[in-house]
C-alpha cells in the first residue's frame, strides 16, 4: 500500500465514524503528554566597547516534570568576563597611575580617558535547584537553593514561595521569600571604607573578607483577562545589610578649585598612585521598593508584551522601566520578536564624582556610574524556530547604551571641559536551544 | 437477558474537584468523572452512562444470549434483517475491512477457537486453522443493508468496535446535558466531553510491567479521546517465541512483531481505538503506519 493510500485511512475513518455516530465529533483532539526531562541551553556574549566588560556564558536549564503537577528544575551557569571597568576615579589631562585591587602592581590610565582597571578577569559558576508542586487544589508551593561562587566572592541563597487561585483559576496570588548570605573575600582584602589608595606592596588600608545579607518579599498578583489577555502585578521589597561597598571603585581628591585630582609623590623606590584616591564608602543597609505591573495580549499568533518598573530605595535611586516585545509568527513554526526597552534613574543621594581636598569627609560617598544619574536604551531583535524535530532554537542580537550626567552642582573648575561620565555602549547575542519531551 | 436488572448499581463518590461514578460493564471497570456541581446532577449523568454500556453490551456482545449479534451468529446460513443500529455498526465493519486490506475483520473471531491466549505453550496444528480460516472472511458473506447473510458456520463479533463505539454514545448523552467538563472511561478507552474546568484529565498509560500505581507516561488530555489496544498479558510462548494475541485474519497466525500495547489520540473514542487496532494488524510497521496517519499515539514493545 502507498503512502498516500495509508494517509487517507484516517480520513475515511472519520467520515465513516461520522456516519456511524450520527454527529460529527465535538471539537479537535487536544493530548498532550506530560513531559519527562526538558533541557534549555543558551550561549550569551555580552561585549562592552573599548575593551571594557566581556562577558561569555553559558547556561543550562534541566527541568523535569513528575506526576500531579510536580516539577524539579536545575540550573548551571558559567560566566567568564574579562576585560576592564571603570574604577569611579575621575578622567585627567595627565597620565595617572593605580594600584591594582591585589596591592601588588600598577596599571596607568592616559590622559583624557576613563580610567578603567583593567585587572577584571574572572569565572563565576552559579547553580540552582527548585522544587514545586501543588499542595491540594488552589495551592502551589515552591522552594530553591542557590549558590555561585568566584574568584572573590560567594553567595549562597534560599527561598520559598506559595501560590493560591481564586476565581476559577483566573487569578493567582502569590508571596515569596528570599534569603542569601554573600561573602566577598576580593584579592588583598576589601578595603577600609574611604581608606586612600596606597603604595604598591602596602596593605594597611585593606581589612579581611566582609558578609552581605538579603532579603527579599514578594508579593503578586497574576489575572487572566480573557482569553487573549493575560496581567501581572508584583511588589517586591528587597533589604541588604552587611558590606555593600564595591571593593574595586574608588573616587579622585580633588582641588576644590580647579577640580584637578590631587597628586601624590609615592615612597621613593616603590611604585604606587600618581594621585589622591580614597576607596568609596557606602552605607550599610539598603532597602529597595519596586513595583511591578506587565501584560501579555495575544491575538492571531502574535503576542505583545509590555511592562513596566518602578524600584525606588532609601539610597535615594528612583527607576523606570519600559520594556515592550513583539512576537509575531513567520510561517508555521517560527517568529521575529523585536524588542525595545527604556530605562532612566536618579543617581545615589551619596553619590559624588570627586570628593574635595580638605573638606572632611562625608558619611558616605561613591562615584560609581551605577549609582549615578543615567539613562540606557536596549533594542534588539530575537529569531525562533522549531527544528525539524520539534526542538526550539532561537538567536537574539541586542544593542545596549547607556549614558548619564553628574550633576552640575559637582563639577568643579577644570572638570567642566571633561568627560565626567562613564557612559557605555554593549552587544548582547544569545543563542539557545531547548530539547527534551 | 434482561440486562439492567442484573448489574450492580453504579456507585458515585465526590473526589477533590469533581464527582467520581463508578459501574461495571463489557468485562471492564467503567467510569464517569464530572465536574457538574450537584449530586444530584451528577448521578443522573452517571445512571445514564452506565444504561448505555449495558444497553451496548447487551445488544452486541456475542457473550449474551438471544441478542442479535447470537440471532446472526445462529442463522445457519439464513438471510437475516437488521435494525438501523446494528446495520450502521456493519457499514462500519465493511469500511473497516475496506479501509485495512481485510485485515480487520469481524468475522475473525473464530480463530479464537483455535488459539488461546493463556501464557501456555499450545500453539495449534496448521490443520486446525486452516480449517477455521474456511469460516472466516467479510468478504464471503453478504451484507445488503439491511439484510445479512453468513455462511453457514461464520460468526460475526462486534467486539472490538462496541466498547468505543459505546464511550461516544455515552459521551454524546452527556453533551446532551451539560458542558460542564466531564471524562467517560470504559476499561481505558475514555473520551473527554465539555471543557475541563483545570489543564484537562490526566490519564496514564501504564507500562505493560510496570509495578502497581506507576503509570508510565502521563498525558494531559484536554478534548478528544484516547484508546488502547494491546493486551500484554495475552501470548503463548513455545520454544522461546511470543505469539501475541492480535490474529491476522488471512493466514490464521499472530501478526508479526505486534507491539504490546498502543495508545492513539483522536477526535472521538471510536476512531482512536480503529487507529489503535489498524496500526496492531500493522505489526512491525505499527509506528511507521501511525506516523503516516499524522496521529498522536504511544507505542508499547
Amino acid at each position: 500500500m502507498t503512502d498516500k493510500q495509508n494517509n487517507s485511512i484516517v480520513m475515511s475513518l472519520a467520515a465513516a465514524t461520522c456516519t456511524l455516530l450520527g454527529t460529527a465529533p465535538a471539537g479537535p483532539v487536544n493530548a498532550q503528554e506530560d513531559p519527562g526531562w526538558n533541557f534549555n541551553t543558551s550561549l550569551l556574549y555580552y561585549g562592552e566597547s573599548d575593551g571594557r566588560v566581556q562577558d561569555a556564558s553559558l547556561n543550562l536549564l534541566a527541568r523535569r516534570s513528575f506526576a500531579d503537577d510536580k516539577s524539579l528544575a536545575l540550573t548551571l551557569a558559567v560566566d567568564s568576563l574579562t576585560g576592564a571597568s571603570a574604577n569611579g576615579a575621575t578622567p585627567m589631562d595627565v597620565v595617572q597611575t593605580f594600584t591594582s585591587p591585589s596591592g601588588n602592581a600598577t596599571y596607568s590610565t592616559p590622559a583624557g580617558e576613563h580610567p578603567l582597571d583593567g585587572t577584571f578577569l574572572d569565572t563565576r559558576v552559579a547553580i540552582s535547584a527548585s522544587w514545586q508542586q501543588p499542595l491540594g487544589r488552589l495551592y502551589a508551593v515552591n522552594a530553591g537553593l542557590t549558590a555561585s561562587g568566584e574568584w572573590d566572592y560567594t553567595h549562597l541563597g534560599g527561598n520559598i514561595g506559595l501560590s493560591r487561585d481564586f476565581n476559577k483559576r483566573n487569578t493567582t496570588v502569590s508571596i515569596g521569600v528570599a534569603f542569601a548570605r554573600d561573602n566577598l573575600d576580593p584579592e588583598g582584602g576589601a578595603p577600609v571604607r574611604f581608606a586612600p589608595m596606597l603604595d604598591v606592596g602596602d596593605l594597611s588600608n585593606k581589612m579581611g573578607s566582609q558578609d552581605k545579607d538579603v532579603v527579599d518579599l514578594l508579593l503578586g498578583v497574576t489575572q487572566v483577562v480573557n482569553r487573549n489577555m493575560l496581567v501581572q502585578f508584583n511588589y517586591s521589597y528587597s533589604d541588604s545589610s552587611g558590606y555593600l561597598n564595591d571593593p574595586y571603585k574608588i573616587i579622585s581628591i580633588v582641588d576644590p578649585v580647579t577640580g584637578d585630582t590631587v597628586p601624590r609623590i609615592p615612597t621613593p623606590g616603590v611604585a604606587g598612585p600618581s594621585h589622591e584616591f580614597r576607596f568609596e564608602s557606602r552605607p550599610e543597609d539598603r532597602a529597595k521598593h519596586s513595583f511591578y505591573g506587565q501584560g501579555k495580549y495575544y491575538w492571531g499568533g502574535r503576542v505583545l508584551d509590555l511592562s513596566y518598573r518602578y524600584m525606588t530605595d532609601d539610597w535615594e535611586i528612583d527607576s523606570h522601566t519600559l520594556d515592550a516585545k513583539l512576537r509575531f509568527p513567520i510561517g508555521d513554526s517560527s517568529y521575529l520578536e523585536p524588542r525595545v526597552r527604556f530605562y532612566s534613574q536618579t543617581e545615589a543621594e551619596f553619590y559624588r564624582a570627586s570628593l574635595n581636598d580638605g573638606d572632611p569627609l562625608p558619611q558616605y560617598a561613591s562615584s560609581d556610574y551605577r549609582l549615578g544619574n543615567f539613562d540606557a536604551i536596549t533594542a534588539g531583535i530575537k529569531y525562533g524556530w522549531k527544528t525539524g524535530s520539534d526542538n526550539d532554537m532561537s538567536v537574539r542580537l541586542e544593542y545596549y547604551v547607556q549614558d548619564g550626567e553628574v550633576p552640575a552642582e559637582q563639577i568643579i573648575g577644570n572638570q567642566s571641559q571633561r568627560d565626567l561620565y562613564p557612559g557605555l555602549e554593549a552587544i548582547i547575542f544569545n543563542f539557545s536551544y531547548g530539547f527534551g519531551k | 437477558m434482561s440486562a439492567a436488572s442484573a448489574h450492580r448499581p453504579p456507585i458515585l463518590r465526590r473526589n477533590d474537584d469533581h464527582w467520581c461514578g463508578d459501574f461495571q460493564a463489557m468485562a471492564s471497570p467503567c467510569q464517569l468523572l464530572t465536574e457538574v456541581n450537584s449530586e444530584a446532577h451528577a448521578t443522573e449523568l452517571l445512571n445514564a452512562v452506565a444504561a448505555e454500556a449495558w444497553r451496548v453490551e447487551g445488544k452486541f456482545s456475542r457473550y449474551v444470549s438471544g441478542n442479535i449479534v447470537a440471532d446472526i451468529n445462529s442463522s445457519g446460513g439464513l438471510e437475516i434483517e437488521v435494525d438501523d443500529e446494528t446495520a450502521n455498526l456493519l457499514d462500519f465493519a465493511d469500511s473497516l475491512n475496506r479501509m485495512s486490506n481485510r485485515r480487520f475483520d469481524i468475522t475473525s473471531g473464530a480463530l479464537r477457537k483455535v488459539w488461546k491466549f493463556d501464557g501456555s505453550d499450545r500453539v495449534p496444528a496448521q490443520a486446525d486453522i486452516d480449517a477455521v480460516l474456511q469460516v472466516i472472511g467479510w468478504h464471503k458473506i453478504r451484507w445488503k443493508r439491511p439484510i445479512l447473510q453468513l455462511r453457514p458456520g461464520m460468526e460475526i463479533d462486534l467486539g472490538g468496535i462496541a466498547k468505543e463505539y459505546a464511550v461516544d454514545r455515552a459521551a454524546g448523552l452527556v453533551r446532551e446535558q451539560t458542558d460542564a467538563g466531564s471524562l467517560i472511561n470504559f476499561g481505558g478507552d475514555l473520551v473527554v466531553v465539555g471543557k475541563p474546568a483545570t489543564g484537562g484529565w490526566r490519564v496514564g498509560i501504564e507500562s505493560v510491567d510496570a509495578g502497581e500505581n506507576s503509570p508510565d507516561r502521563l498525558i494531559h488530555l484536554r478534548a478528544g479521546a484516547l484508546a488502547t489496544s494491546g493486551d500484554a498479558r495475552r501470548f503463548l510462548l513455545q520454544d522461546g517465541v511470543r505469539y501475541g494475541h492480535v490474529l491476522n485474519p488471512m493466514t490464521g497466525w499472530p501478526v508479526d512483531i505486534a507491539p504490546r500495547s498502543i495508545t492513539v489520540a483522536a477526535d472521538t473514542c471510536t476512531q482512536a481505538g480503529m487507529l489503535a487496532t489498524l496500526a496492531m494488524l500493522r505489526g512491525a510497521d505499527a509506528e511507521k503506519f501511525l506516523d503516516q496517519q499524522s496521529v498522536q499515539y504511544w507505542c508499547l514493545r
